[in-house]
């Protein structure tokens, strides 16, 4: 019973392509709004675009919010970059939306 | 194309004629009695053939293989010995020791196609074989022996070996080795040993529960057990033939086994179990590559992924459950399996738990190449269950965002050898299986439990058959192969990424954040999100960040429900209506399925090779799924224009003014972040 079957027909193979791309871009709802979401982001920086949804939950709600996609991009930036080190987490998720 | 080798027509039948006789003698008796007939047939059937054809042909005795009674001339005498020496050469130790009592060996005409057959104490090769196998012998009297010639697998299906003139004497040796084992008497011979070898007291493996799990007929998911007779391994087969049946499956694989190097490479699992049966394969095998790789087709940017994982960089495996919600399809959950892949430079270890972007998902699903699912389809195996490998970011996306349904992640307690094992299986499905989707009986739960059992034996002793993706979680948990504790501190799982909460679950503290500070009319978070695009868009800017990041949220989530709205006007249009434009829209539509459902397909990417792509063919593998990716988005292209055509204005317009009130929040966000 369940699964995905649903997915198949069109979801899975890609909704985003059909019902999120009338405005020409295929990446659809999955954008987050980003200007950056082509389909050539490199690995690192996906890191912080997925976290782009947790990030403004976690402002959002001043901080009850902390789903593993931010805490994910935390650790990240803090582990590439010396200045992210130093910087609460909220300063680091207000970078990740600026981006 | 690899040769069909019948050993008896109708000798499917393992009938116990004789109560007296010894166990192993009983089938052979059944054999003897049923192969009679098809035998007669043929040969009246070919009644040109030269009366020679049916005389045995002696061949000497070598170990257990002996010489029937008949004599006939030296040459004949001479290359039946030789096929004797070669092939008893390539056998493992224990196999030749278990062989039952003597054997015969001698050659007849057989039906065409027909390389070998078994009839009581004799084995017949047939006689159209013994002139090529005579030329072999003539022409390469040396290198007896099995040597470590490399050879591929399109030698071995053209029996084409290139011999340079300007060979030393070794290469000379390797090369009649590599000819000799390409003959097709000598595959016959190997065939017909593995028949008798599986029919005596020491053989019956293609009975035993663990060759059957790893050859492909699938355990049933009833408490009273059963297998099914349809083995769903069907892509990148070796030989068809070996579908046929247990022990078909079992004599053609003991040909790969014996014959090809690279057979260890191709179908790991099985060359580890034969060899645990039978001993080691004399042939030396070929190194093989340790990391798997995957076609993931069609991200949801329209690309498509060439993966390759290294079992050893896989930390952990987890069940990944997406809870179930109100439709009935989804009623019971979606079963998945998370690799924890560790990213670049990281020792595998609990940190890699974060590793996010490189962990990645087995998901079973159906293939449904229409616009509509059926549930009568679904009930009856028309859809065809594959595995899946996506991206976890993806299935996140998909599920809490799209769907808004959880998605639980619970450890499996498996070592790394399990691990690895799992990921072998997994590679090994997603190139070969090609199974039927069925509602209840076969479907992701059942798929994944047998994944999981499939890959690692132990787990077949435990109580875990099913049909539920909710039910696996518990027996799961209930056997102690699964930790569901994780998910007790519920703020805590969220943060490590053992829970992925639906967004759904953070609307009204979204809301009410929005709602501090905007006078907004909206009383709660779903009349916000059921608003039209126009009336929440004048709120857009005027809130502060935190306000903005709320919106954001928001904003995705409602462009989300607008999406599937339009997903299905679109549907109920090319659907409903029966004119020559909707019939040719949808005809449109499930050609691109079609497509896509190619590029669900990875073995459909190249027909060279068998099992696990090797190295020479993952490049031309991705280099077609390169091609087809590409062909893919001029679909998608159409798709979109198609589209657009078939939107009624009014969708059009909200669709794109959601579309506009993302962007305009975006930008406000980024703009206020940045401050």
């Amino acid at each position: 019973m369940s699964c995905s079957l649903l997915v198949a027909a069109l979801l899975a193979v890609s909704v985003p392509a059909l019902a999120g791309s009338f405005a020409g871009s295929s990446a659809g709802a999955s954008s987050a709004g980003s200007s950056a979401s082509s389909g050539s982001t490199s690995g690192d920086d996906k890191v912080v675009l997925q976290a782009r949804d947790d990030a403004a939950s976690f402002i959002a709600s001043e901080g009850r919010i902390r789903g593993a996609q931010l805490e994910a991009a935390l650790r990240y930036l803090r582990e590439h970059d010396p200045d992210a080190r130093q910087a609460s987490d909220l300063a680091l998720a207000q970078a990740i939306l600026a981006r | 194309m690899p040769r069909r080798l019948r050993p008896v027509r109708g000798g499917a039948n393992q009938v116990c004629m004789g109560m007296q006789l010894r166990p192993c003698a009983r089938g052979w008796l059944a054999v003897l009695f049923l192969g009679l007939w098809p035998l007669g047939a043929a040969h009246a059937a070919q009644g040109t053939r030269p009366a020679q054809a049916t005389q045995a042909i002696p061949v000497s005795q070598t170990g257990r293989l002996q010489p029937a009674a008949s004599v006939a001339n030296d040459d004949a005498r001479f290359a039946s010995q030789a096929l004797i020496d070669t092939v008893v050469a390539l056998l493992p130790e224990q196999l030749v020791s278990a062989l039952p009592g003597s054997t015969e060996v001698a050659w007849r005409s057989l039906p065409q196609d027909v390389h070998g057959r078994s009839l009581g104490g004799t084995i017949w090769i047939d006689a159209a074989l013994l002139p090529g196998w005579q030329q072999i012998t003539r022409e390469h009297a040396g290198a007896l022996t099995p040597a470590a010639v490399p050879f591929n697998t399109s030698e071995l299906a053209t029996n084409k070996v290139d011999v340079g003139a300007n060979v030393s004497l070794h290469d000379e040796a390797d090369a009649a080795a590599r000819l000799r084992r390409a003959s097709p008497a000598v595959r016959a011979l190997i065939h017909e040993l593995a028949h008798r070898y599986d029919r005596s007291r020491a053989g019956g493996v293609s009975r035993d529960p663990r060759f059957l799990d790893l050859a492909g007929w699938p355990r049933k998911p009833w408490a009273w057990g059963g297998r099914g007779d349809r083995n769903g391994m069907t892509d990148r087969s070796p030989d068809a033939y070996e579908l046929s049946k247990p022990s078909e499956y079992f004599a053609v694989n003991l040909e790969w086994y014996l014959l090809d190097p690279g057979y260890a490479c191709r179908r790991p699992a099985m060359a580890r179990y034969l060899a645990e049966r039978l001993g080691a394969a004399p042939i030396a095998g070929h190194p093989c590559t340790r990391d798997q790789v995957f076609a993931v087709p069609a991200s949801e940017q329209g690309g498509s992924e060439w993966l390759s994982v290294d079992p050893a960089r896989v930390y952990a495996v987890d069940y990944l459950l997406a809870e179930g919600n109100e439709q009935a399809m989804s009623r019971w959950g979606h079963s998945m399996l998370r690799l924890v892949i560790c990213a670049p430079g990281r020792a595998p270890g609990p940190d890699c738990r974060l590793d996010l972007a490189h962990h990645r998902v087995l998901s079973f699903r159906a293939f449904v190449g229409d616009v509509q699912i059926s549930s009568w389809r679904g009930l009856t195996g028309s859809y065809p269950s594959r595995l899946f490998v996506l991206p976890l970011d993806q299935v996140i996306e998909e599920y809490t965002r799209t769907e808004l349904r959880g998605l639980q992640s619970i450890p499996l307690d498996l070592s790394q050898q399990e691990i690895s094992e799992l990921v072998e299986r997994a590679a090994q499905l997603h190139w070969s299986y090609d199974g039927r989707y069925y509602f209840i009986s076969n479907n992701c739960a059942v798929e994944t439990w047998r994944l999981l059992q499939d890959s690692v034996p132990r787990l077949t002793a435990l109580p875990l058959r099913g049909i539920t993706p909710n039910g696996l979680a518990q027996r799961l948990a209930r056997a102690g192969v699964a930790d569901a504790s994780v998910l007790d501190d519920h703020e805590l799982a969220s943060r490590q990424g053992y829970y992925f909460e639906p967004l759904s679950a953070r609307f009204d503290t979204l809301f009410a954040a929005a709602k501090s500070s905007l006078a907004l009319p909206q009383a709660d978070a779903l009349e916000w999100l059921e608003a039209s695009p126009q009336a929440r868009a004048i709120w857009l800017e005027q809130g502060d960040l935190r306000t903005s990041a709320a919106l954001l949220v928001l904003e995705e989530a409602a462009l989300r429900r607008q999406e599937l709205r339009v997903r299905d006007v679109l549907k109920r249009r090319i659907l409903g209506e029966s004119d020559a434009q909707a019939l040719q829209a949808r005809g449109q539509v499930q050609q691109w399925l079609r497509e896509a459902e190619f590029l669900s397909r990875p073995a459909a990417l190249s027909s060279v090779g068998y099992g696990l792509p090797q190295l020479d063919e993952r490049a031309q593998l991705q280099q077609h799924l390169t091609t087809l990716a590409a062909r893919q988005q001029d679909g998608d292209r159409a798709m979109r224009e198609l589209a657009r055509r078939w939107l009624p204005e009014v969708e059009l317009r909200n669709l794109e003014a959601a579309e506009a009130n993302v962007a305009v929040i975006g930008e406000r966000v980024r703009t206020l972040a940045a401050q």
